[in-house]
């Protein structure tokens, strides 16, 4: 229901002008019988002249409408309207010529009623012509508008309801103001004419079809302005419709329209495959400049560039070739040349000077394209461009044309946009392909830290007589730190904590080596020295040249209250003693893993064993802690680490572990890094059960 | 950020490290040692009394060289650590390894 009015629209306006013409027909007819039977018919010409501005609203009303509805920017199809209305009007106006002239001086032929027929008919097809063409122009004048062109044009529509209604000012005299009207509309006509944007976007073909309709419409529209000047001076017609300042102004601005329309487009003829080169251009510009998706390949890049820079230089061969070190130097582009050819013209490349100074540039970000001459048989000018990618050259493209010097600068330097474009495209693949290969060893590292974290006990061995917690923080995903718990048997505990040298990714590998050396040796019932004996032995085949672990290894036995410690080169472990409220921490001489890698390491390693109370407090500690710096560039030290574990050696093995790393994050400050791994394990023993 | 310096005092070949050694800039201190190799050196001193942080990396450049030296009769020695850096080279036990002087004098002496 709702759309119905706008399906009508155009129908009511195309039923309401035949009506308004059949009225009008009937109006003149009507008076034309009572002149001739000389009867007063009471209709004055005005009445004749409002429906004549009425047909001309509904006719402009229905093509506005009609044309509006099947606008499209066919410039071809616009002109075909204009010329078959044309053709069509001139051909009905030419039977009725045909027809009068094969009357000759017979009673018909003169026949009033017949006759005013014949002009009503006329009139209304060259009405139609006019108001459609004028409708069409109006689509092509504002193609690309501005609001410049709108002005005028409104202007130009203004001027010509005034024409319509200028004839109950003059009733139809050919006088000074109908000349003086026409003049105006006429400059503003020529001024409209000046807008022919759409022509140059006509190819060739189009260009000489344009150019015959524009013809035909010429020559209607002087067809039909030569019979109404017939028409005119025959003056038999009661009230004369054509010689109204709005038609004929329409007819000067269709004229004019047309043949501006009709020489521009004639002398575009020669330079339209210009224009067409420079579109084609453009659109590769637009293809070259899309970013390759990562899963395409650089070659599609290259061979639409190749084919680009050939269209634009009219080259008669080319190929691309890309340097044998760069990744993808596979790619063979070779276009309308065999390989026999190529290689010809290389090695002619080669003999030239310039040729081999511009190839070995350390710069290649500034080169230039070159041109050379050839003493080739065939290819007399060659255009080498360099491939430029991220200030390196990956290779370089070679355009070959048979005619001497045949490369101007235009093309040189659409050339070199073209190779810019391309080379930056490439680029962004690269980068492209670079990012997502990050992520994927993010994903990678990610997965590595999932590992590594199982590799830390989630759960420490410990008896009901002592407290154990532990904590490990990697500096970057991966760390080299290492701590472990293993129960020998009931009564006998082995605590261990590494660090092996250096962080990130190849100290984590160590340490799950570290890992492995552990688990194997513990079980067998090594006293610590020989453990670190073993561990050095077996870690000396498997570290890197400039790697070592340190590590600190603690035998705890419950029943008898005694520790037996051994330390390679490991941060020193802090025992609290409860009974003097004094804590030390356990140092004495002992080499890294992996530093010595002989017999001799014996030697430099030791045991101590000590006894221990209830309330007693191990804290094993890596060196981030000892060496984790405030913004000053102080030292945590192990000054802090002794004293706050004397303030709080009352508390839980867990709350004295938190306290510590708390402080240790309070002194690094708010938002400082620690820039290494650092890992503590707490141990606090407890009054056996009684 | 480490600095280095090579001279030549009473036929030593004397590095003078200034600044931090790092896992970020251990090579650069292994590569000059290995320049110090290449040039035939037979008696290298370390001079670090301006060096104020080494790292567990750059030790693992100091120890790398340990057994080469041996095998070519390169003597190697170390010296005017400050007592933080020096407290690093015990505990880790290299001061078993390496003779760890007092000052300059005092390594020339030995």
């Amino acid at each position: 229901m709702v759309k119905l009015p706008s399906i009508h629209i155009g129908k009511l306006s195309l039923l309401l002008s035949v009506l308004v013409w059949l009225a009008l027909l009937f109006v003149d007819l009507v008076r034309l019988f009572g002149i001739i039977n000389e009867i007063e018919s009471g209709i004055s010409d005005e009445f004749t002249w409002i429906l004549e501005i009425i047909f001309f609203f509904t006719l402009y009303g229905f093509y506005s409408y009609s044309i509006g509805k099947n606008i499209q920017s066919d410039f071809l199809q616009l002109l075909w309207r204009a010329a078959s209305t044309g053709i069509f009007a001139s051909g009905v106006a030419l039977i009725t010529e045909l027809f009068y002239f094969s009357m000759g001086d017979s009673k018909l032929a003169t026949e009033p009623f017949l006759k005013n027929f014949f002009y009503h008919v006329n009139f209304a097809l060259t009405t139609i012509f006019l108001i459609s063409s004028a409708l069409l122009w109006k689509h092509l004048i504002l193609y690309q508008k501005n609001k410049q062109v709108v002005k005028q044009w409104q202007a130009f529509e203004f001027a010509m309801l005034l024409a319509m209604f200028f004839v109950f000012f003059n009733k139809n005299n050919f006088d000074y103001s109908f000349l003086f009207g026409m003049v105006i509309i006429l400059v503003i006509s020529i001024v409209l004419s000046g807008n022919l944007k759409w022509i140059p976007y006509l190819t060739f073909k189009e260009k000489w079809k344009s150019l015959l309709f524009l013809f035909l419409i010429l020559l209607s529209t002087g067809y039909l302005f030569s019979r109404l000047l017939v028409y005119t001076q025959a003056k038999n017609y009661m009230v004369n419709l054509t010689d109204n300042l709005f038609l004929m102004a329409l007819f000067g601005f269709i004229f004019i329209y047309a043949i501006f329309s009709f020489l521009v487009t004639l002398f575009n003829l020669p330079t339209s495959s210009v224009f067409e080169q420079k579109l084609t251009e453009a659109i590769n510009f637009q293809r070259l400049s899309q970013s390759i998706q990562p899963e395409d390949n650089e070659e599609q890049v290259l061979d639409i560039l190749l084919d680009s820079c050939m269209s634009a230089s009219y080259s008669d061969g080319a190929w691309i070739e890309i340097n044998p070190e760069e990744q993808n130097a596979g790619i063979n582009q070779l276009r309308f040349l065999d390989e026999a050819t190529k290689e010809d013209l290389s090695e002619l490349i080669k003999t030239q000077k310039s040729a081999t100074e511009w190839a070995s540039t350390d710069r290649p970000e500034m080169l230039q394209p070159l041109l050379i001459r050839l003493e080739h048989p065939r290819y007399e000018s060659i255009l080498l461009i360099p491939l430029v990618i991220n200030k390196t050259a990956i290779g370089r493209m070679v355009l070959c044309k048979e005619v001497r010097d045949g490369f101007n600068k235009e093309m040189i330097n659409i050339i070199s946009t073209f190779v810019r474009q391309a080379c930056i495209a490439v680029e962004n693949h690269r980068l492209m392909n670079q990012a997502i290969q990050n992520e994927r060893y993010q994903e990678e590292l990610k997965i590595a830290q999932r590992v590594q974290k199982a590799l830390l006990p989630a759960k420490l061995d410990h008896p009901d007589s002592f407290e154990i917690c532990a904590f490990s923080n990697a500096a970057d995903e991966v760390g080299g730190d290492y701590y472990d718990t293993y129960k020998l048997d009931d009564n006998r505990y082995v605590l261990i904590i590494g660090d092996v040298s250096g962080k990130g990714t190849s100290a984590a590998f160590h340490m799950s080596q570290m890992k492995g050396v552990f688990h194997s040796l513990i079980q067998l019932n090594l006293s610590p020295v020989q453990f670190m004996i073993w561990a050095n032995s077996a870690l000396s085949k498997c570290l890197e040249r400039n790697h070592f672990i340190t590590a600190s290894i603690f035998q705890i036995n419950i029943k008898e209250q005694k520790i037996c410690h051994s330390r390679a080169g490991h941060i020193p472990t802090l025992f609290y003693k409860a009974k003097e409220a004094k804590s030390e921490f356990l140092f004495f001489d002992g080499l890294g893993l992996g530093i010595l890698r002989n017999k001799q390491y014996e030697n430099h390693v030791q045991e101590k064993t000590f006894t221990y109370e209830p309330e007693d407090i191990l804290v094993l500690i890596t060196d981030g802690i000892v060496e984790a710096k405030n913004q000053k560039g102080n030292q945590f030290g192990f000054e802090r680490i002794r004293s706050l574990v004397e303030i709080h050696h009352s508390k839980s093995a867990r709350q004295i572990q938190n306290q510590l790393i708390d402080s240790l994050h309070l002194f690094v400050g708010g938002d400082g890094m620690i820039d290494d791994d650092y890992s503590m394990m707490v141990v606090k023993f407890q009054h056996s059960p009684v | 950020m480490l600095r280095l310096e090579k001279t030549k005092e009473k036929q030593n070949d004397i590095l003078s490290l200034f600044g931090e050694v790092d896992a970020s800039n251990s090579v650069i201190l292994d590569e000059a040692i290995q320049e110090i190799i290449a040039s035939g050196a037979k008696s290298i001193l370390i001079d670090g009394q301006n060096l104020e942080y080494i790292s567990s990396a750059g030790l693992g450049v100091f120890m790398s060289y340990l057994e080469d030296f041996q095998e070519q009769a390169i003597s190697m020695k170390i010296c005017g650590l400050t007592p933080r850096v020096y407290e690093v080279f015990r505990i880790l036990g290299l001061d078993q390894l390496i003779p760890i002087y007092q000052d300059r004098a005092a390594a020339f002496a030995d």
